[in-house]
């Protein structure tokens, strides 16, 4: 389960979303499985109740869950390709960023090349540093 | 439902509250936030029924709270400055409760006294401060009160057992849609807690809200662009205030962040920034806003 930053700007409703979002795209939360309680999950996390049924609507709103009398808040069907389809939007960023770079004067091919390395998994940017330290040295 | 309606509560010529309104729904969360004599403490001693005010009034689901046995038994209450009998131990203090409060748990005493790890036995005159603060919350929380209210508890405890009270807090919640009402001069302390805030300044409420509403609503942005720019290229936009540095411009907005977004977006902008604010940036905004300054509100 996901945790909560509570020194993040970031409001916790939102970091909530996000986080039931992310369990989704990673599969631990899968199409028909019930999500824990809100009480259990106020315990787990240290969120306000009330807070977590906000959230809740928010991800029902968005037909990532369902709840229903007497089975529960479960998945709902297709709630993977719903969250793939908002974080889609997340290309914009991509291009936003990439713009930015592109008028400090970073070359096309470096940006190529950093998407590439996410691709891989390579995204230890901290060693990278040392690596560069390293030949520089 | 707790609704103040038009307060007033005098000290002397010294007014405490002063035409006082708010209302506080039933399972919530509900913070007062204000700097030493704001009111706070007077408010939560009115709604409690030790107090009974000169102008206005209080009511609990319709019903007056002053000499009024059968709702106090539904509220609860743990002062800032502590009261336990002469010499005595918790389990003392639990029988004591117990004879006031019909719904008094001793099962959940003997369980939270556990969580907090305090020796019900031991006199509570040997008990540090915090330990004191502790051994009150429990004694409280077992009440099983509806309302229950905390005057500056959180104030003195440590960050594991603060959390740990939140969890029980949240817990009691769930369980019996209780309603709880915290005070503390310090908005930090509350901020993750709260569904809503009030900001208390010389006995009136100034700003109030739901915490989720606040921290979305209002937002920082920082922009830049290459042409030549002022305030009144953001006319379409609703700012609280605005700074330009060089060619960066810092903004605080309020409104939908998505259409603000959309907005700035298609003005084509080298640098687009969006930045959630603290709450305490958001109260400090806020205030500005209503002509209030705010380092006197705030500490």
């Amino acid at each position: 389960m996901f945790e909560i930053d509570r020194f993040s700007r970031k409001p916790i409703y939102e970091q909530l979303i996000e986080g039931f979002e992310n369990e989704v795209i990673c599969g631990d939360f899968k199409e028909g499985d019930v999500m824990p309680s809100v009480r259990a999950l106020s315990q787990m996390l240290s969120v306000n109740p009330n807070t977590l049924q906000k959230a809740f609507q928010e991800l029902e709103r968005r037909g990532i869950c369902k709840s229903s009398m007497g089975s529960g808040r479960y998945i709902a069907k297709g709630a993977m390709a719903k969250v793939l389809n908002l974080r889609s939007s997340m290309l914009n960023e991509i291009v936003r960023i990439s713009y930015e770079l592109k008028t400090s004067g970073i070359k096309e091919e470096l940006v190529h090349e950093a998407v590439r390395r996410a691709y891989k998994n390579d995204t230890d940017v901290s060693e990278n540093k040392e690596e560069r330290k390293n030949s520089e040295g | 439902m707790i609704v103040a309606s038009h307060i007033s509560k005098y000290f002397g010529s010294f007014a405490a509250l002063d035409d006082f309104s708010c209302s506080i729904s039933d399972g919530c969360i509900y913070g007062l936030v204000g700097s030493n004599g704001a009111g706070k403490s007077t408010f939560l001693r009115l709604i409690s029924g030790v107090y009974s005010s000169e102008k206005g009034e209080i009511h609990i689901d319709g019903e007056p709270v002053f000499d009024n046995m059968g709702m106090k038994q539904r509220i609860v209450f743990v002062p800032d400055e502590l009261y336990f009998l002469p010499r005595c131990n918790m389990q003392r203090m639990a029988k004591l409760y117990a004879s006031m409060y019909e719904n008094f748990s001793y099962e959940k005493f003997y369980r939270l006294a556990t969580t907090f790890d305090l020796d019900i036995k031991k006199k509570i005159n040997t008990f540090s401060k915090g330990m004191k603060r502790q051994a009150a919350t429990v004694l409280a929380l077992s009440c099983n009160a509806d309302y229950i209210m905390f005057d500056e508890t959180f104030d003195g405890l440590d960050p594991v057992m603060r959390n740990l009270l939140k969890r029980i807090l949240y817990a009691d919640i769930c369980e019996r849609n209780s309603t709880i009402i915290i005070s503390s001069h310090s908005l930090r302390e509350l901020e993750d807690t709260c569904d809503q805030l009030a900001m208390l300044h010389s006995g009136r409420i100034i700003f109030e809200s739901d915490v989720m509403n606040l921290k979305t609503s209002l937002f920082k942005i920082q922009v830049a662009f290459s042409k030549d720019y002022d305030k009144d290229t953001f006319k379409a936009i609703d700012m609280l205030h605005y700074q330009k540095s060089g060619s960066v411009a810092t903004m605080i907005v309020r409104g939908n962040r998505d259409e603000v977004a959309a907005l700035i977006k298609a003005m084509n902008p080298l640098l687009f920034e969006i930045i959630p604010l603290s709450l305490e940036e958001v109260f400090i905004y806020e205030m500005d806003a209503l002509g209030y300054e705010c380092n006197e509100v705030l500490l």
